[in-house]
């Protein structure tokens, strides 16, 4: 198998999402990874940390701004150069549009919403969530290059060590029709900082159970002491109590951090299905028979209001 | 005494019928236009596609197009939920020797049945009463037949559009000339999304509504039309389940009695039926009356009480929930139908004008009947190249020459005496039956259900806390009716947001789909009622308690595959 992985950056800085598949893709065998924007030739260290032996690193004009059809030019360059016969996203926006303008410039299969990756027998294999994530279905390609889109947060990012990367630099001929569209305004999100909730390790939700709007600053500044970023329930978005940006959910985001704490939320399966994968699931709620004890780590039956100020307290303490 | 037709919704039918607005070069033109990918409407597509390949030299006149069918569902059958037991003789009539109903995707004819009065803890078996004999009727799922007409109607050359709604009627000096599609990609204040779709008009040389219960355009076309029958329409609202089960049931089931009160201040009429699908699955429903008072009755939360009786736990013990959904029936009957059912350029077909037999629990057949009908008399209009105002009366005489007619006449009044109470109205039922109608039992005025005075009693607090195996809570039983409606689309209930406490109450308890909550009170005692219109399975219970439902934006709500 030689695997590509697409490393997303924004600013000067990488994914952390792209980079857990790439720490996935480097134990399964040799894997390479291609960044294209501003900057990437100083991004390429870092990749090689993450398990990178190579880097194909593309800083034309061109892919400066987070557009798809350039970036589809160079990997679709770097497939070809490099003979590579597996490419691996990690789930965003762009990287999906990535993904998806590969597939039909290459005419390969994509592989879309994967939660692993294996090797059997020599064959690559893909799990995917099926059946509102109640099954996982083995999947795999008929033909070479293999395309997979990953969901987020489906890999630990950690550095394998290593770095000092072979670099190759890549400048495809870009297609007329992909350097046709401009990016007129970005705008950023209604988040008050902190990580984004797709990426972020630690993320404290909350739902109905805060009482009030302004009980909202409980969850936040929870998420603060542990670094973390703030999720809510459909219900509490829906009151309009918090941004729809950070829903949580069936119609939602889906999140798989190490951290899940639930504060006040019953856990109805359209709640579930959005965090149930998630590492560890803590819940305060008042309510002992509220659904969401059934599939949390640690269960805590008490008052969100007199729990929370006194946990983000000692959170403080312990960090200092 | 609150009435909830006292607070009526914020909605005039005059903001639903409009001239076309697209300018001409862009309005998509076809032949006949069928709103509503149901039984009716896809029996109307195929009939037309037969016609269509038995006389090739129509076709021109029908144009590009000849036939398009609009469904505001994912696909066909997405918003299919019945019982269901068929009455084969439309489907046969429909398909003649091009399939046989062994060829239909069917859980086969009805072997043996059952109808038990229940109480709280026993079943006492009662012959089944004339109309509910069912000897041989086949079990189906409205939802995989709703598929399958589907193919039929794009192999016979019909043109389907899914998840598209038909949001206006298109109104051209006094003619029906098709139907303005609604709009996708606003956010919840109306605003446009980066994906906004704005709606289009298509336009037809004939328009065949075929919504089903509560349709939007049909509620409009009556009105518009001056189309109402003698009495005003009433509705039932069924919830009903799939099981995959441990043991396959022998035979349908129906109850009566339990979980519903038979006090005549209640007014609770309805029953449960209970239908093998096969080996392996069962479908269990619970049907209530909309003309109810009570405003802490669920039919949802009834239908989980009625599951815990012995004799019903008997037959799902071992097995596993697959399906939840929820609809409503009219059940005015004939006298509720509308005086014509056809206007200039339109006809109306199946359960959105009101072709139920409530006795006999059936409908499916005289949906597949009128629409063959109308795509008859649609056909007839073009060949002759009429367009008169007339031109589609031959509809209205040929229903009225069908077993719909009859069937309908025959059991008139069956509904309307239930009026009197259970068991008042179960011997009056009993007489209509065996005299064949002929009995006159003295005019019996139907209201609608919105104008019952409400009553507010501790009902609920019996309904069974939901133990997630055997009886369900709301939330989890939207999830799986396969709803996952995006949350940030405009509002799609109309309803009066501030009422008394008890209609507030009402809806809450009313939507098996935990749309309604009430919320804050104000100091007059009125409270505010919060909407959760996402949840919504489009049954439209609301319509007959005073409100209105319209259509979301296409491709929302249920997402049936079994039901």
């Amino acid at each position: 198998m030689a695997t590509l992985v697409f490393l997303e950056s924004h600013g000067s800085e990488l994914q952390k999402g792209s980079l857990g598949v790439l720490a996935k893709a480097a134990s399964l065998g040799d894997a390479a990874a291609v960044i294209a924007g501003e900057g990437a030739r100083g991004l390429a260290a870092e990749a090689g940390t993450y398990g990178a032996a190579k880097v194909w690193v593309c800083e034309d004009a061109e892919v400066a701004q987070p557009l798809p059809q350039p970036r589809v030019d160079v990997l679709a360059q770097v497939v070809e150069e490099g003979g590579y016969d597996t490419v691996l996203f990690a789930n965003s926006v762009l990287a999906a549009d990535v993904a998806a303008g590969l597939a039909a410039r290459l005419d390969a299969g994509l592989n879309w919403d994967l939660v692993d990756l294996e090797l059997k027998d020599g064959d690559v294999i893909g799990k995917r969530p099926a059946l509102q994530d109640s099954v996982f279905v083995d999947v795999g390609w008929t033909s070479t290059p293999r395309l997979a889109l990953f969901r987020a947060g489906s890999f630990d990012a950690t550095p394998a060590g290593g770095g000092n990367p072979e670099t190759a630099d890549v400048s495809p001929a870009y297609k007329e029709y992909s350097t046709g569209v401009q990016l007129v305004s970005q705008d950023a999100a209604e988040s008050g900082g902190g990580p984004a909730i797709e990426d972020a390790d630690v993320i404290v939700a909350g739902g109905r159970g805060l009482g009030s709007p302004d009980n909202f600053t409980l969850a936040e500044e929870l998420a603060k002491a542990l670094g973390g970023a703030v999720g809510a329930t459909r219900a509490v978005v829906d009151a309009g109590w918090y941004p729809y940006s950070a829903q949580i959910g069936q119609t939602g985001k889906t999140v798989s951090p190490k951290l899940y704490v639930a504060l006040g939320i019953s856990g109805a399966i359209q709640h579930k299905v959005g965090m149930q994968s998630s590492g560890t699931i803590v819940a305060i709620n008042k309510d002992a028979n509220a659904p969401i004890f059934e599939f949390s780590d640690l269960g805590v039956v008490g008052d969100v209001h007199e729990i929370v100020p006194k946990l983000t307290e000692l959170v403080r303490a312990r960090k200092g | 005494m609150a009435r909830p037709s006292n607070f009526p919704p914020p909605f005039s039918t005059r903001d639903y019928v409009t001239e076309p607005t697209d300018p001409a070069d862009e309005r998509i033109e076809v032949g006949v236009l069928v709103v509503g990918a149901g039984p009716a409407g896809l029996a109307c597509a195929i009939r037309l596609g037969q016609l269509i390949e038995e006389n090739p030299e129509m076709a021109e006149r029908f144009g590009e197009v000849p036939v398009a069918v609009l469904e505001k569902g994912k696909q066909p059958g997405s918003h299919l939920l019945s019982g269901a037991v068929v009455n084969p003789r439309a489907l046969r009539r429909l398909f003649g020797d091009r399939f046989r109903m062994q060829d239909l995707p069917s859980y086969g004819p009805v072997h043996g049945e059952s109808v038990y009065l229940l109480t709280r803890r026993s079943a006492l078996p009662i012959p089944p009463p004339p109309p509910m004999r069912n000897h041989g009727n086949w079990v189906f799922s409205l939802s995989e037949l709703g598929r399958f007409l589907g193919e039929q109607a794009e192999e016979g050359g019909a043109m389907i559009l899914p998840e598209t709604t038909a949001q206006k009627l298109l109104v051209s000096h006094g003619r029906v000339v098709g139907v303005r599609t609604g709009d996708k990609g606003r956010n919840r204040e109306g605003g446009e999304l980066g994906n906004f779709e704005a709606g289009s008009d298509l336009v037809a040389k004939v328009t065949v509504l075929a919504e089903g219960t509560q349709g939007h355009l049909t509620g409009v076309a009556l009105d518009r039309f001056d189309l109402r029958g003698a009495e005003p329409q009433v509705w039932e609202l069924a919830v009903k389940e799939v099981w995959k089960v441990a043991k396959p049931l022998d035979r349908v089931i129906h109850t009566m009695g339990w979980p519903l009160r038979t006090g005549k201040k209640y007014r609770e009429f309805g029953g449960s039926f209970i239908y093998p699908m096969g080996e392996e699955m069962v479908t269990i429903g619970l049907v209530v009356g909309l003309d109810y008072r009570d405003a802490s009755l669920s039919v949802h939360d009834l239908l989980q009480e009625l599951k815990t009786h012995p004799k019903i736990r008997k037959i799902l013990e071992g097995g596993e929930r697959v399906a939840w959904g929820a609809k409503t029936i009219p059940s005015g009957g004939f006298n509720s139908l509308p005086r014509e059912l056809h206007a200039p350029g339109l006809l109306l077909c199946g359960d959105g004008v009101g072709m139920v037999n409530v006795p006999r629990l059936k409908g499916i057949h005289y949906a597949i009947e009128s629409g063959r009908l109308a795509a008859e008399a649609a056909f007839r209009a073009l060949q002759r190249g009429e367009t008169p105002a007339s031109a589609l009366s031959s509809y209205d005489e040929a229903v009225r020459d069908s077993f719909i007619w009859s069937d309908l006449h025959e059991v008139r009044n069956m509904r309307q005496v239930f009026q009197r109470g259970f068991y008042v109205g179960g011997a009056l039922a009993s007489a209509m039956t065996m005299s064949k109608g002929k009995a006159e039992l003295g005019k019996m005025k139907a209201e609608p259900d919105a104008d019952q005075s409400l009553i507010v009693t501790d009902r609920d607090k019996s309904y069974p806390t939901p133990d997630g195996k055997l009886t369900f809570d709301k939330l989890s039983s939207v999830f799986a009716s396969g709803n996952k409606t995006r949350d940030d689309q405009p509002n799609h209930i109309r309803i009066e947001r501030r009422v008394p406490r008890e209609v507030a109450e009402l809806w809450t308890h009313m939507c098996p789909a935990q749309v309604y909550e009430v919320g804050r009170e104000d100091e007059d005692g009125t409270v505010i009622v919060d909407l959760a219109p996402s949840n919504c399975v489009q049954c439209g219970a609301i319509t007959a308690k005073g409100g209105r439902l319209t259509p979301p934006e296409g491709g929302s709500g249920p997402e049936y595959t079994v039901t």
